[in-house]
């Protein structure tokens, strides 16, 4: 059994900021990390490889990102993953949800055109769109479960257990299909010092837009439908009274009540 | 040229009246009872007035103020201190350097090839190493003016301060001031060695501007050239031990005037402002290895000092009992210790950072393998991550033992109020680490108290912790500890190797160095304070005037 | 165009079955797919073939075919409580600034509503502003399922030719939108946070990207119709006009059970109660400052004392003293109520971006430095746990006062 996992590289996003004036983004000093949702998907799916040695499932990750994105599927590797793919090309630049989802179905056809399932984080911490696995799976043709916590494969089904508003539904869909995850209640893996080292002799292959049959018109910003205008930083709020009270709680929540009072909340 | 005699600035009096103040002990301990506490918790603190300066121009004038009418002053920074050096114990007046706080600029050091941030004493670490990480400094902050450092700097990698003594809201002038160190300083030294400059206030409201290398100590002594007169600096005899080590004023024949300075608890003078070495960020890797027995850890931690080609950014320890906590903390609380589950057979625990590239990565984990081999471990039974947000969940873990202790004491005062945790700071030599380490749990086991040890191992300074379970177990761990520090003394240690003497350690600094030498330590206070204003009970007691 | 890969094609049928037009055949005697005139370019039998013989070639549209698409579409989700469907608050403050993007296009306002037995909800959709309801009811589309309301709401937006199309982005519209956009080709926007039309017509998508940290806005310049997903909470609810009234027009839904290929097996609820921190006027937010779990009574007691509502930062939750259904953040719920009473949260940007647009925040912190106090109207400083109480006490002082009072 082949289960993909879809990763993406992010920044770690509580650290990003827009230079006001400029309007471009601050990087400095920001680590590149593995995107937190999708290391809980790719958890899930070594979970599962251990839950199901019968199956004997391979568990591949794929990407899609700049050269730098290496890092992220060899963190993949470290944690379990046993061959791992980026798709990396110049032509691929600019693509927004549709092309990059486009992008990651030719190259899931073309490298695993096997594939039993697919895991992927509910959406990444940069974008937080959440928007790229559900087109993908309608890129694949496959039927799509949001919001997993927990997953189980019974013969030619998954079963997933998925966060909604009211709390959790059960629900099965026929492989192949596609499952985002949230973040379950799994503790989150730490490779040994022993994978780390073996990550690095597993495959990591760099995958062209040609190698995956893409044509320009696909891919890339080309194919792109939305177009960022423009970022700017949000506007600033606050700057209310502050009172230090830290001696006197007897006051301070006096003062908070007046405050509430004054403005009709009580 | 360097030289043993340096000559003060003046500085131009203000009006006293112009400074911000709060008067009134009464109206202290109501409105601002934060300033009579530090981390240590000890009370006892009590002050008249609290001044709020904007500058050193005003500290000058309130310490010579103070000197005149000899009232005691005790410096108010961000007051994390666990000794309690920032407790006004000897009441008098509190100055709070809430408004010294900014970073004043950064400049390039051609001579020494290395670059350096000037600041004010009230500034933070973390604030530090923010403003350094992300670069946040203004066109015309460069040192000096006329060069175009900034814009230089900008063009860079990531810089940071490495040193690291875990609480990173300290104050920079406290770090300075105690000579604060923490894991890190394996690998980058204490605070000492990152300080390039200071400037302090003495009690006469005089300045000593001193960069490291122009004053140098000549005939074991310095010459202050004050407006009035002179003052004649005699450096203490005593031999400073190998080991890591924060107690007691810094001495050798050769000093540099800046030493004296460095860790000397404010009794000295007062740091306004300093000049930071900073350095280029290298990313590490973390690593937590697991032993079935503390010797086989012990001798892990040899073989990384002694035959590992690379140097680790530290070397931490857990022995069974610490791991025996976050093991229960675990199973309790599994977000709250957010990594594997610690096997059951598991005795002894080494945390240590390596260097990281893709690079070089595999010969050092192969190296560490071959380490871990000899001490019956292995690479599979020990954990690893190098992306930030992974080490801060190592970071984490380290933290994670202390903060365990500290909630159980909290419980336990709720039974015994008078209960507290027994700590040690204690470090030695490198030959003598097993040895020391035997000493404890034979003498604490024999004693039957709970404790758990973890700590700087790389320094040879673990932290002893006594978990006293009534005031029986309390007042036997108490004589343990005076036990634990001759012998640490006995094997070229250190009764405090990073958390200073304080108020609160003045025993164990006559343990170590002895009623004479102490006696030595006293007369450089006398010399340059004639009045004991300044941070008294820091190092020694009051009477230290006699 | 719909293009049928001729080696490909079996002649199966699926595609016959699927498509809710009846546009797509297999005749008898060639056994091969056949594309009639009234296809859609939906979507629908692509997604169906199981032999990769159906594509969709699309072309970027012209200036001229771009005005061929008109008017503002929201999907009109709804949900059920107690058994009784309900439409989601957000489809409502969708109508209110959907009715100003109409107007300044002058175009009509349509809300799309899908589902089994919900006619019953198009009056308060014309009461909020629509002028038209799409009403497309079938059995199947009884409980959300991604291909069924996915083929339904794709069918729609082919046949309409809308230019506007906004979601919920809650989580099924979040589900649903982006299965849309990728059948018809189209640009999606997720989360906005701001809706505006520029001078050449075009919808201005703004969100906020890095947990809040930067906003952009985006267009889609060369596709139609333009879609949005729109966090809930953001935009204000229009004042409800009884006197409007709107057309209904009712859309045939062909749906076969086969080609939903999901199945709910269980709904768990984990509530003994329903919250709806996203909907209370007034929250009382916990975060790590409050130390214990027992200590989580003493802001219920405020919560209660005040009429306000219980929630929470993900710390909480995490460590599972609060439920998930009460946690405000990235990864929780957008709320935006009249007042946020936040207590021990330090206010990372995650926790910051669900709640900033409140209308007024107080924070209490005993971190001088603590993030929070950025975004609120009035900071203070000290200990939550001696605070609260204090509080609470005053307010139930007030409580009995007035009481006392209207007697």
């Amino acid at each position: 059994m082949k289960i993909i996992v879809l990763v993406k590289q992010v920044p770690e996003a509580d650290k990003v900021a827009v230079n006001p004036e400029t309007g471009t983004l601050i990087r400095e000093g920001v680590a590149s990390i593995l995107n937190p949702f999708c290391e809980y998907a790719l958890d899930e799916a070594v979970r599962l490889k251990e839950e199901y040695p019968e199956k004997e499932i391979e568990v591949i990750a794929i990407s899609m990102g700049p050269p730098q994105a290496k890092s992220a599927l060899m963190r993949c590797l470290e944690l379990g993953a046993d061959r791992a793919y980026l798709l990396s090309d110049r032509k691929f630049a600019g693509s927004d949800v549709w092309a990059t989802s486009n992008a990651l179905s030719l190259g899931v056809k073309k490298l695993v055109p096997d594939f039993d399932l697919i895991l992927t984080g509910k959406q990444a911490i940069d974008g937080d769109t959440a928007q790229v696995p559900p087109e993908t799976a309608e890129h694949l043709g496959i039927p799509q479960i949001t919001y997993g916590v927990n997953t189980k494969i019974e013969d030619k089904k998954i079963v997933v257990k998925r966060e909604t508003e009211e709390g959790y539904q059960i629900v099965s869909t026929r492989l192949p299909a596609l499952v985002t995850m949230s973040k379950g209640s799994n503790i989150r893996r730490m490779p040994s010092m022993k994978q780390i080292l073996e990550a690095r002799k597993k495959t990591l292959e760099i995958v062209s837009a040609e190698d995956i049959g893409a044509d320009d018109t696909k891919v890339g910003l080309n194919a792109s439908p939305t177009q960022v205008a423009k970022v700017f930083a949000p506007p600033e709020k606050g700057g209310g009274e502050i009172i230090d009270g830290r001696e006197e709680p007897k006051l301070a929540a006096k003062k908070i009540f007046d405050f509430l009072i004054a403005n009709n909340f009580i | 040229m360097t030289d043993n005699i340096i000559i003060t600035e003046t500085i131009e009096e203000i009006p006293l009246e112009t400074i911000r103040v709060i008067e009134g002990e009464e109206e202290i301990r109501i409105s601002h009872p934060g300033y009579l506490f530090d981390e240590s918790k000890i009370s006892g603190g009590h002050a008249e007035k609290i001044f709020f300066p904007k500058n050193e121009q005003e500290v000058a004038t309130i310490i010579k103020k103070l000197n005149e009418e000899k009232i005691p002053v005790t410096i108010s920074a961000a007051r994390t201190g666990i000794v309690g050096s920032a407790v006004p114990l000897y009441g008098g007046v509190i100055i709070s350097f809430e408004q010294l706080n900014s970073v004043k600029g950064i400049g390039y050091d051609e001579e020494e090839k290395r670059w350096f941030v000037r600041l004010e004493p009230n500034v933070t670490l973390s604030e530090l190493n923010d403003v350094v990480k992300l670069k946040k400094f203004e066109e015309n902050q460069s040192i000096p003016p006329e060069k175009n450092w900034v814009e230089k700097f900008k063009e860079l990698n990531t810089y940071y301060y490495p040193i690291d003594p875990t609480e990173t809201s300290a104050a920079i002038g406290g770090t300075i001031a105690a000579n604060a160190s923490g894991a890190r300083s394996f690998r980058y030294g204490a605070t000492r060695e990152w300080v390039k400059r200071i400037r302090v206030v003495i009690p006469t409201g005089e300045i000593l501007d001193i960069p490291r290398g122009k004053y140098r100590a000549k005939d074991g002594n310095f010459i202050i050239k004050t407006k009035e007169g002179e003052i004649k600096l005699v450096i203490p005899s005593y031999e400073m031990p190998k080991a890591k080590n924060a107690a007691g004023l810094y001495a050798k024949p050769d000093m540099d005037l800046i030493d004296l300075f460095i860790g000397s608890e404010g009794i000295l003078g007062i740091i306004t402002e300093a000049e930071l070495w900073i350095k280029e960020y290298e990313s590490h890797m973390s690593n937590v290895a697991f032993f079935d027995n503390e010797i086989d850890a012990l001798h892990f931690v040899d073989l990384l000092r002694k035959k590992s080609t690379f140097k680790p950014e530290f070397i931490e320890f857990f022995d069974k009992n610490a791991l025996t906590l976050l093991r229960e903390k675990q199973e309790e609380d599994p977000k709250f210790v957010d990594m594997p589950t610690i096997s059951k057979t598991v005795e002894a625990a080494i945390s240590f950072d390596l260097p990281f590239d893709e690079e070089t990565i595999e010969t050092i984990i192969s190296e560490v393998g071959d380490f871990l081999r000899q001490c019956n471990s292995s690479l599979e039974n020990t954990w690893c991550g190098y992306e930030e947000r992974e080490r801060a969940r190592f970071k984490h873990f380290r933290h994670a033992v202390p903060e365990i202790v500290n909630n159980l004491i909290a419980e336990r005062k709720k039974t015994y109020p008078e209960i507290h945790k027994l700590g040690t700071d204690m470090s030695v030599t490198d030959e003598h680490l097993v040895d020391i380490m035997q000493f404890y749990h034979k003498k604490i086991e024999e004693a039957g108290l709970e404790y758990v040890i973890w700590g700087h191992i790389g320094d040879n300074h673990v932290h002893v912790n006594i978990l006293p379970r009534n005031m029986e177990d309390l007042e036997q761990g108490k004589l343990l500890y005076k036990k634990f520090a001759k012998k640490a003394v006995e094997f070229g240690g250190s009764v405090s190797a990073e958390h200073g003497i304080g108020k609160i350690k003045h025993e164990y600094l006559l343990i170590m160095y002895g009623e004479e030498n102490v006696d030595q330590m006293r007369q450089v206070k006398l010399s340059i304070d004639p009045n004991c204003i300044l941070n008294p009970g820091n190092i020694f007691d009051i009477e230290v005037k006699k | 165009m719909l293009i049928v890969d001729m080696e490909k094609c079996i002649g199966c049928g699926i595609c016959e079955k699927v498509c809710p037009f009846g546009a797509i055949i297999v005749p008898t005697d060639t056994k091969k797919a056949k594309v009639l005139e009234n296809c859609t370019l939906c979507g629908t039998c692509v997604n169906a073939c199981p032999y990769g013989a159906l594509t969709i070639e699309r072309k970027t549209v012209s200036k001229e075919q771009l005005s061929q698409y008109t008017g503002v579409f929201i999907w009109g989700e709804w949900e059920k409580r107690e058994n009784i469907p309900h439409i989601k608050n957000v489809v409502l403050e969708l109508l209110g600034k959907g009715r100003e993007l109409a107007d300044r296009v002058n175009e009509e306002l349509t809300v799309v509503l899908a589902g089994y037995n919900v006619e019953q909800l198009v009056s308060t959709l014309f009461h909020h502003g629509a002028d038209k309801v799409i009403l497309a009811e079938h059995e199947l589309l009884e409980a959300y399922t991604t291909d069924g309301y996915a083929t339904v709401i794709s069918s729609i937006i082919a046949a309409k030719k809308p230019s506007i199309v906004l979601y919920g982005a809650t989580p099924n519209g979040r589900d649903l939108a982006p299965r849309v956009a990728a059948r018809l080709g189209l640009g999606l926007t997720a989360d906005c946070t701001g809706l505006d039309i520029d001078k050449e017509n075009q919808l201005v998508q703004t969100r906020p990207a890095f947990g809040g940290n930067i906003m952009a806005s985006i267009l889609s310049p060369y596709t139609r119709p333009q879609m949005s997903t729109v966090r809930p909470n953001v935009f204000k609810k229009p004042k409800e006009d009884k006197t409007k009234e709107g057309k209904t027009e009712i859309f045939e839904v062909k749906l076969k059970r086969s080609s939903i290929r999901t199945k709910i097996l269980e709904e768990i609820h984990v509530l003994d109660e329903v919250v709806n921190i996203e909907e209370a006027d007034k929250l009382v937010s916990v975060g790590r400052g409050i130390e214990s779990k027992e200590n989580i009574k003493i802001a219920q007691e405020l919560a209660e004392a005040m009429g306000a509502t219980l929630s929470g930062s993900r710390a909480l939750v995490d460590i599972g003293w609060l439920p998930h259904a009460r946690q405000v953040g990235q990864s929780g719920k957008t709320v935006s109520p009249n007042l946020y009473l936040a207590f021990g949260i330090s206010g990372a940007v995650q926790h910051l971006v669900g709640m900033k647009s409140s209308d007024v925040i107080v924070a209490v912190n005993n971190d001088p430095e603590a993030p929070i106090f950025k975004v609120a109207n009035l900071s203070v400083i000290g200990d939550i746990l001696k605070i609260i109480p204090e509080l609470t006490k005053l307010v139930r002082e007030y409580n009995t006062k007035k009481e006392s009072e209207e007697i």
